[in-house]
């Protein structure tokens, strides 16, 4: 008994240690020279990683299933997908910056916003690539701000689209009546159902966004679109928001002390009865959720009169992607209006292709989308979407928030 | 004993291999706070970055929350993880309740986490039995517990996994004292609560301060914990170190290094101290029973 | 006796308040619906435990390459233990308090310094986002319990074995192999688990060292707690607990029958 238990010790160590084997590496080629037929070539029976937020399974799952079996299958490429919070991918980009890695363990990134500006400007990302995607121009339309600019940051190519998000709030109808279409319908409402409304803890991008929508009614949005990013420049323009922001503390959960780290934690305190209100990024939440079973059939959503935020999210390459070649070939795949319509059809998120770049079939199937229920209608949203401010003014607003809202209020 | 050269130096090597990456990261950290990071073009040595974190109110109040919830977690758990054993050990426990008190050992602090908001959120179970046993009208009512800059979230996951802990750290040695000194003790005619004060308590302490250390420099060094439990502002000290590690401006590094810094620092000065404190402390107690 | 009771009661509170959290749980894995102020949910469903077992979350393949990792550092790090508590137990030499610093030193420098500080040292070696650079760091953060537990065991053993093996003509491999090593099993074993259980919670160490291209159970489950999916967390956090206990069933049984064929070959 003892020898067996000796021996079989000896050999789950050696198993253990065989596990440690790396996969192999792509065929090199000039990228700057190289033609789409010569990467797509290339690119075949390599491995992608996608690293990004892990949090959503429903998203898991369409990446895992739904795009890894695409790809295997017209590309013969493994698509492998981290999830990790974006500011841990920066980070282990930074310090793979900083040891001077030539091939790290990232390809594809999915980013946006002033952390695509901040790694960008570090040089974190490669590229220009998306010229180099025959989907760019054959589907999406290259003169539209969102195709060119990022956060109101120019792309130069460092990017390309991936779906479209837009800010929207909803309530259950049955235990609200009240559908808030103001930031002072809004004040109102919390002080009517005091201690059950609240937003996520920036700089969540759900919250980040909220405040800005409020910024943006409160203070006027055209004012940031070229402002200068200095703290005081800012907060001089953001003091009426700042002014309302205090003012609504006292009526918020916990009196406005603390809130939640997350957007999804919003959710389930929503979920749960907790909260009245909840707010989300992504315009058919609600839908989902009742599809789940975790919102009530009752649960609707609304937007702001004045309009709500609407971004696009992108995909990136890491500077030190072991696998460029293959990274393009799939952030080609991922703009074909096949994956697009599916990321519609099972996410749920706004498409990136452009309308009229499609076929009359192919705008029949994603007319025939069915979003469920208690959701805005695409034009409706469309009618209300207002552009994001220049990405490096969203750090200093979200500095100012912990300071001057959550901050002096504690103190 | 043997007294062969050769042989020992072999065995140790695979532990030197242990202390050198230990080392090495330390260093790391420690010369990366002190401003040395060749990689921006940083080479002069400085204790400015120290100088500024100490000026960041951020870091003070970090600082403070750290401190409080590894002091408060490592007493609570060693007084309460010491009744445990105790228990344990005079009740004669069988090991039905002797793999109950090791479950919690088992269980990570992520999933800790995750018990601790199913059952002490505003809505967790504990609310909702206190609403169904009418002790209050609302959720809103139920003591916030998670999310808040007391960390009391934070601190009741820490007690959750390490009583437990203390207790089976110490068990041993408070069985073997328990069965020998005590009985002589007793047969001298000490009352059981003396004899426990008295005999058992001093000669657990060894052991029971151990674990109090461990856990204090666990809880003052742990992510998980009030990463996934804790307030908005403040941060606990590691937190606020990986944030500020994580800021795209590459030239915060140094400050998050010096932060980093500090947590190690101050855990070594802690374990000097019970090094240097606690065991006079222990000899003194032991010396008298 | 008043106090007797005391002290049960202290017992059944103890394992009621250690058993609720892990009841709780088992029941959000099939909770659809669970709105305020309900004891029970209002709605349950099979949606998290068809996503895990039919999904793509692939959780057999999870589970496995985090057990075989696991087990990869408990075995290093048991073996590091055996061979320190030798080389101190047995062997005459200067510096013993220095090796007894250097075998605790690693309970002094917390996971997240170590992690930070480790990571570019790992990056220039080229074992950043690899499985080695991570059976590095675990080992090094299970080490000093293996130690503790070996040096225990080893010192109680004493080398008496080996010398009586020796004068009946055995090699000195032959000598530890056959003799030191089987006695030695008790403490391998719980040394085994030791180094398994402090692997297997890693998280802050194995998202930095390995980069996210490292998939351990710990790193899925986190962003569902973020998240607050907390069906989805649930069945990941039981998967993850069932597991781990699993692991140390099988091996807690193993040291059963080690210590019972132990004691009938010494009979």
């Amino acid at each position: 008994m003892k020898k067996l238990l000796t021996g079989l010790l000896m050999l789950i160590m050696a198993l253990s240690l065989c596990a440690c084997a790396k996969p192999a590496e792509p065929a090199a080629i000039d990228l700057e020279s190289a033609g789409w037929d010569a990467i797509v070539e290339a690119a075949k029976g390599s491995t992608v990683t996608f690293y990004g937020w892990g949090g959503d399974e429903n998203r898991n799952n369409w990446l895992n299933t739904t795009v890894a079996d695409y790809l295997k299958k017209n590309h013969d490429i493994t698509l492998q997908v981290v999830g990790m919070n974006i500011d841990d991918i920066l980070a282990k980009l930074s310090g793979e910056k900083q040891a001077d890695t030539q091939s790290g363990s990232i390809d594809i990134i999915w980013i946006n916003g002033e952390n695509f500006y901040s790694a960008k400007e570090n040089g974190l990302l490669w590229g220009p690539f998306t010229d180099k995607l025959p989907n760019m121009a054959a589907y999406i339309d290259t003169q539209d701000p969102e195709t060119l600019k990022d956060f109101c940051m120019p792309i130069e190519g460092f990017e390309a689209p991936y779906g479209k998000a837009q800010m929207v709030l909803y309530n259950d109808s049955a235990v609200t009546p009240e559908a808030p279409a103001s930031a002072e319908e809004f004040l109102e409402y919390c002080k009517k159902y005091k201690g059950k409304v609240t937003y996520p803890a920036l700089p969540d991008f759900t919250g980040s966004a909220f405040v800005r929508n409020l910024i943006y009614e409160l203070c006027g949005w055209e004012q940031f679109q070229d402002m200068a990013a200095d703290r005081d420049t800012v907060k001089a323009a953001i003091e009426p928001a700042l002014t309302y922001l205090r003012e609504l503390n006292p009526y918020l959960w916990n009196e406005g002390r603390t809130f939640p780290e997350s957007s999804t934690a919003v959710d389930a305190m929503f979920a749960d009865g907790e909260l009245v209100c909840s707010m989300s990024y992504s315009p058919f939440a609600a839908a989902t959720g009742i599809d789940k079973g975790t919102y009530t059939e009752t649960t609707r959503t609304f937007v702001f009169d004045k309009g709500t935020i609407g971004n696009t999210n992108y995909m990136a390459i890491a500077f030190d992607s072991p696998n460029k070649a293959g990274a393009m070939v799939v952030i080609n795949a991922m703009l074909s209006p096949d994956l697009q319509l599916t990321q519609y059809s099972e996410l749920r998120t706004l498409p990136v292709v452009a309308a009229d770049k499609l076929s009359d079939k192919e705008r029949a199937a994603f007319d025939a989308v069915d979003l469920g229920k208690g959701v805005l209608s695409q034009a409706e949203l469309l009618a209300h979407r207002l552009p994001e401010m220049p990405a490096n003014l969203v750090p200093i607003i979200e500095d100012i928030w912990l300071t001057d809202v959550v901050s002096q209020y504690n103190n | 004993m043997r007294n062969s050269k050769l042989t020992p130096v072999i065995l140790l090597l695979p532990l030197m291999a242990v202390t050198l990456t230990v080392i090495i990261a330390c260093v790391n950290v420690l010369l990366q706070s002190l401003g040395y990071v060749p990689a921006f073009g940083l080479t002069k040595i400085t204790l400015g970055y120290y100088r500024e974190v100490f000026k960041r109110p951020e870091f003070l109040s970090a600082l403070w929350v750290s401190l409080r919830i590894a002091f408060v977690s490592a007493l609570l758990a060693a007084a309460l993880g010491t009744l445990l054993c105790a228990a344990l050990v005079k009740r004669r426990a069988g090991s039905g309740m002797l793999y109950t008190v090791r479950f919690p050992i088992l269980v990570p602090h992520t999933v800790v986490a995750l018990f601790i908001m199913t059952l002490l959120g505003q809505t967790g179970i504990v609310a909702r039995a206190a609403y169904g046993l009418g002790l209050m009208a609302d959720c809103s009512q139920f003591p916030q517990l998670l999310f808040t800059p007391d960390y009391g979230g934070a601190i009741a996951g820490y007690l959750w996994k390490e009583i437990p802990f203390v207790a089976y750290y110490t068990l041993a040695l408070m069985a073997s004292v328990s069965d020998t000194l005590g009985e002589a003790a007793e047969n001298l005619g000490a009352s059981p609560l003396r004899r426990f004060f008295s005999v058992t308590l001093p000669m657990s302490l060894p052991a029971v301060s151990k674990a109090a250390l461990i856990i204090f420099i666990y809880a003052f060094g742990g992510y998980e914990l009030p990463a996934l439990l804790g307030s908005t502002l403040p941060k606990a000290l590691p937190v606020q170190a990986y944030i500020t590690y994580c800021s795209p401006d590459l030239l915060q590094r140094p400050l998050a290094m010096a932060m980093f810094g500090v947590i190690l620092m101050l855990s070594v000065l802690m374990a000097a101290l019970y090094s240097l404190g606690i065991r006079r402390l222990i000899k003194r107690l032991g010396g008298e029973a | 006796m008043k106090r007797g009771r005391l002290l049960k009661s202290v017992l059944w509170l103890t394992a009621a308040c250690i058993m609720l959290p892990a009841i709780v749980l088992l029941i959000w894995c099939f909770a659809a619906r669970w709105p305020w102020p309900g004891i029970l949910p209002e709605s349950l469903s099979l949606r998290t435990v068809k996503e895990l077992i039919f999904g793509s979350a692939k959780l057999p393949e999870l589970l496995l390459s985090s057990i075989s990792l696991s087990f990869a550092v408990a075995a290093i790090s048991t073996t590091i233990g055996i061979a320190t508590a030798r080389a101190t137990e047995l062997y005459e030499f200067r510096g013993k308090g220095l090796i007894r610093f250097f075998s605790l030193l690693p309970l002094l420098v917390p996971g997240t310094v170590l992690a930070i500080g480790a990571q570019i040292m790992l990056l220039k070696v080229g074992l950043g986002d690899s499985i080695a650079g991570i059976i590095l760091i675990h080992t090094v953060a299970s080490v000093p319990y293996c130690i503790t537990i070996m040096t225990d065991v080893t010192a109680a053993l004493g080398d008496k074995f080996e010398e009586q093996a020796a004068t009946l003509g055995a090699g000195p491999f032959r000598a530890f192999f056959e003799v030191t090593l089987p006695n030695l099993m008790p403490g391998i074993m719980s040394s085994f688990s030791m180094g398994f259980i402090i692997s297997y919670s890693q998280y802050f160490t194995t998202l930095i060292i390995g980069g996210g291209r490292i998939n351990t159970i710990s790193l899925v489950l986190v962003p569902y707690i973020q998240g607050g999916d907390r069906s989805l967390a649930s069945v990941y956090a039981m998967a993850f607990t069932l597991s781990a206990l699993g692991v140390f069933a099988i091996l807690e049984l193993l040291i059963y029958n080690v210590n019972k064929g132990g004691k009938g070959a010494d009979a």
